[in-house]
């Protein structure tokens, strides 16, 4: 490998299609970087000779305020992005972890989904157009500023979740929701054989929280006291009017649960829930892994108990965030060390494969991550895929070996 | 010959080659074609790998059809070859309502796939005019919209995974769930050139707990797009804002008695579904709005029987124009809401120019323009008239910073107006993914892609 430390950063989407060009001549491989927030997901590339960052591509393009859309740069922090738009009363349901570095390309490319998306859709269901740079240096348009096209394929789509093994998404066009009026948090400690029937009655509500967890460990990164089965969060947006009969619904669900005590935070509760979306891909230093894998929900709780117990067979500590709305497990291993994780990460990693064959590593900085089965089973139209990137990159010159499958 | 290894592979009854059967299949609602050489009726996905693989061998090309309802021509084969009709794969094979989801053949008619899962609380969210006879594998084709589509999204926001056979007859299966590409949403809205779906999966949403339905009614047009803009700006989120201008109101109304004015130069048409704690709210604020931009009226339909001849009336419009002209012809085009004025400014002044009666029916809240230019076909004179307004509006469109298609699609009528939205790089960009799902160009070819690029520029593999 040569020098890693080869750095470029562009500073006009221009600018970056002519780097990429020359490497894709003269056959150097490019590392895509955006806010270095979710390089815990995928393989570590398997050659790499230039490190590409987008973080100088920053800012607003266009911001049309009266027709909610926005255009933005890739390298522009979903932070910043997000502190602008919530001064005009809108938001991007982006909920990554990290946003202060986390980028909007970086976001995009990793196909990241957080925890609202039942309510309000993926990123990829905001996004209205993009312009990306093909390895031969092309910068490519796909869609536009309108809320509704169907000119062409939906190549922005397609791009979204492609962790830049197609090309370099350099910016993105957005039309952007109402911010909800007014957001509350629950929290509660759930006492013995309390679990179950909390992630049943939270999923069954009317009223559909924007995000609902139980979380068991992740002391101090995620609010609030495990009681014996861990602890729920549930997240409320809406009006005034609906915010009042949710709370009832909610208590009275949960109460029903046999939970006796909840606590409500209606300052801070933005906060709190993003230290949740935060600890998905928090590391423990070098002794620790997170896995994440997408059962139905109905299904999650019981899948969820069946990684921690399995983890706890192994010795090892288990953190989890199961997402009681959209199904979706966080389960984090961590040990002593990085040494003693390292000695049986990789028979856990099989084991847990066993029973969830799908499940992804989304964080780790132990050494050992790159022998484990990252991307879990590969998906069904894998040939297609490995065609789609020969056709887009054929000298693999973008993030060569980062993707599922190897491509 | 093609004719007898089809029918070999699939029996005789699946097979059409009768010169009045075929010349039913050389139409959509937009474009008269010519007749495919051969309509083939698969029960099976397995009947459609056999059908792939024989045009593959014949060098035929093949398109795919539900029930042919497209307005560009994106079903109507452009030279002979094969059609597969979707009408024998129409049964919804699951409803998985504990996890709002059902798994369709192509063949399922939109409406009959709301009206089944009604019962367990649930419905699909696209509903195009043409729901009550148009498919889901058509909707999925043309990635569809419709008035709801404002707060459900269109048609690739509903797909969960696909069961397709591409280009050489083998089946594959995609999901939004799978790790890697996002196959799914390149497949929907392809317009059957990048695979054929044989099943899907679709998401299924809960049936609202409270609907209310209003009508305003404006002296002027210019003053009804700005107060849509004014109700998505103010941050609600009505589930459909739809205006209709007189001509198409009184159409409508001589057809349907539907409720709507018939003196007011534009009725907004607002839906908000949710929950019944914030409909008074919402109904209030939104007065407010359309009162400040000078409603007229307002009307609030106060019966779920008032609702459905609301929306009868809307989905019907186009239909309703056969009073004014024989003939319509529906241009579909997208721009930035707020451009809403100048986008209707341009049609009226298309339609002056070329002496065409107008008639605008739209999804206001997503800047999505359909103004209907009614003539009569028998006369060539009228039919010029008609192109030449309609490129003149889609033309404006595109200077307003629009789209050449919201939701009917591109098919073989716009495929040369590609060029005006995109640059030979852009759209050879799309060209790759069809280079890899079928690089025959045996789908469907001669749609989507303009002339120039429409041929592979590599080699199939």
């Amino acid at each position: 490998m040569k020098d890693p430390a080869h750095r470029v950063e562009p500073k006009t989407p221009e600018e970056l299609a002519a780097v990429v060009a020359r490497c894709d001549a003269t056959e150097r491989k490019i590392l895509i970087l955006g806010g270095n927030t979710l390089t815990g997901m995928g393989l570590p590339p398997e050659r790499l000779d230039v490190t590409l960052l987008t973080t100088a591509l920053r800012g607003v393009v266009a911001n049309e305020r009266a027709d909610l859309t926005l255009a933005v740069l890739a390298g522009t922090p979903l932070a910043d992005l997000a502190s602008l738009l919530a001064g005009q009363g809108r938001f991007i349901p982006f909920d990554a972890p990290r946003p202060q570095y986390a980028t909007v390309g970086g976001t995009l490319a990793a196909g990241w989904l957080g925890p609202r998306r039942h309510l309000h859709g993926r990123p990829r269901d905001c996004l209205l157009g993009t312009t990306i740079a093909l390895a031969d240096g092309t910068l490519a348009r796909a869609g536009g500023m309108v809320v509704k096209n169907v000119a062409g394929y939906d190549m922005s789509r397609l791009y979204t979740g492609s962790f830049g093994t197609l090309g370099v998404i350099v910016q993105a066009n957005f039309k952007t929701l109402a911010a909800p009026p007014q957001t509350r948090l629950f929290l509660a400690r759930l006492p013995e054989r309390t679990r179950s029937r909390v992630c049943a009655q939270l999923a069954a509500l009317a009223i559909q929280p924007a995000a609902a967890f139980w979380v068991e460990g992740f002391r101090n990164a995620i609010d609030g006291e495990d009681g014996v089965e861990g602890r729920i969060l549930a997240l409320l947006e809406g009006s005034d009017a609906l915010l009042e009969r949710a709370t009832r619904d909610l208590r009275s669900a949960i109460g029903r649960a046999g939970v006796p005590e909840t606590q409500v935070l209606d300052v801070g509760a933005r906060e709190a829930f993003e230290r949740v979306v935060d600890a998905y891909v928090a590391t423990v230093g070098q002794r620790s892994v997170t896995y994440r894998f997408y059962p139905f929900a109905p299904e999650a709780e019981r899948r969820a108990r069946a990684v921690r117990a399995l983890a706890q067979r192994f010795e090892l500590k288990a953190d989890t965030i199961l997402d009681v709305m959209n199904g979706d497990v966080v389960l984090r291993v961590s040990d002593a060390n990085a040494a003693a994780l390292g000695a049986k990460i990789e028979i856990f990693d099989d084991a847990l494969h066993e029973i969830e064959p799908r499940a992804q590593v989304v964080a780790s900085q132990n050494a050992k991550r790159a022998s484990l089965r990252v991307w879990g089973e590969p998906p069904e139209a894998i040939e297609q895929m490995r065609a789609l990137k020969r056709r887009f990159d054929p000298n693999r010159t973008f993030n060569p070996g980062r993707f599922v499958g190897g491509i | 010959m093609l004719a007898q290894r089809l029918a070999g592979a699939l029996g005789s009854d699946a097979v059409k080659t009768s010169p009045e059967d075929l010349s039913v299949y050389a139409f959509d609602a937009y474009a008269d074609g010519a007749p495919p050489a051969a309509v083939v009726l698969p029960k099976t996905t397995a009947d459609v790998c056999a059908i792939v693989k024989i045009a593959r061998e014949c060098n035929e090309p093949i398109v795919a059809r539900g029930a042919g309802t497209g307005l560009c021509g994106g079903a109507v084969p452009a030279a002979g070859g094969i059609v597969v009709s979707f009408a024998r794969m129409n049964r919804i094979l699951e409803l998985d309502a504990p996890n709002r989801r059902a798994h369709v053949q192509p063949g399922v008619i939109n409406f009959d796939l709301s009206r089944h899962v009604a019962s367990s609380g649930l419905f699909y969210g696209p509903d195009p005019s043409s729901q009550r006879i148009s498919t889901i594998g058509g909707n999925i084709a043309t990635n569809a919209g419709g008035p709801h589509c404002l707060s459900y999204g269109t048609t690739v926001n509903h797909v969960l995974a696909l069961e397709v056979v591409d280009g050489e007859g083998d089946v594959f299966v995609t999901s939004i769930d799978d790790a890697g590409y996002d196959l799914t949403a390149a497949l929907v809205g392809s317009e059957g050139t990048l695979g054929i779906v044989t099943g899907a999966w679709v998401r299924l949403l809960d049936l609202p707990e409270a609907t209310r339905v209003w009508v305003a009614a404006f002296d002027d047009m210019e003053s009804a797009t700005e107060a849509v803009s004014a109700i998505v700006a103010a941050g609600m989120v009505p589930t459909a804002l739809e205006i209709m201008d007189a001509v198409i109101t009184q159409a409508v109304e001589a057809a349907f008695h539907a409720g709507y004015p018939t003196d007011a130069a534009a009725s907004l048409l607002i839906e908000s579904a949710g929950f019944e704690d914030d409909m008074d709210g919402c109904e209030a604020a939104m007065r407010t709005i359309v009162t400040a931009y000078g409603a007229s009226s307002w009307r609030s339909a106060r019966t779920q029987a008032e609702r459905d001849a609301l929306w009868a009336g809307r989905k019907g419009a186009a239909g309703a124009t056969g009073r004014i002209a024989p003939n319509y012809y529906t241009q579909d085009v997208c721009v930035p809401r707020s451009r809403l004025p100048q986008a209707l400014r341009a049609v009226a002044a298309a339609a002056a120019e070329n002496r065409i009666v107008v008639g605008n029916v739209f999804h206001a809240g997503d800047g999505n323009l359909h103004p209907l230019l009614m003539y009569d076909k028998r006369d060539p004179k009228a039919v010029a008239a008609v192109v030449e307004t309609g490129n003149a509006i889609l033309q404006s469109a595109v200077d307003l910073g629009g789209t050449i298609s919201g939701e009917h699609g591109i098919g073989s009528e716009k495929r040369e107006a590609m060029t005006r939205i995109y640059s030979a790089g852009d759209l050879a960009t799309m060209a790759r993914v069809r280079d890899v799902f079928d690089p025959s160009r045996s789908l469907n070819p001669d749609k989507i892609f303009p002339r120039a690029i429409q041929s592979p520029d590599v080699p199939p593999a």
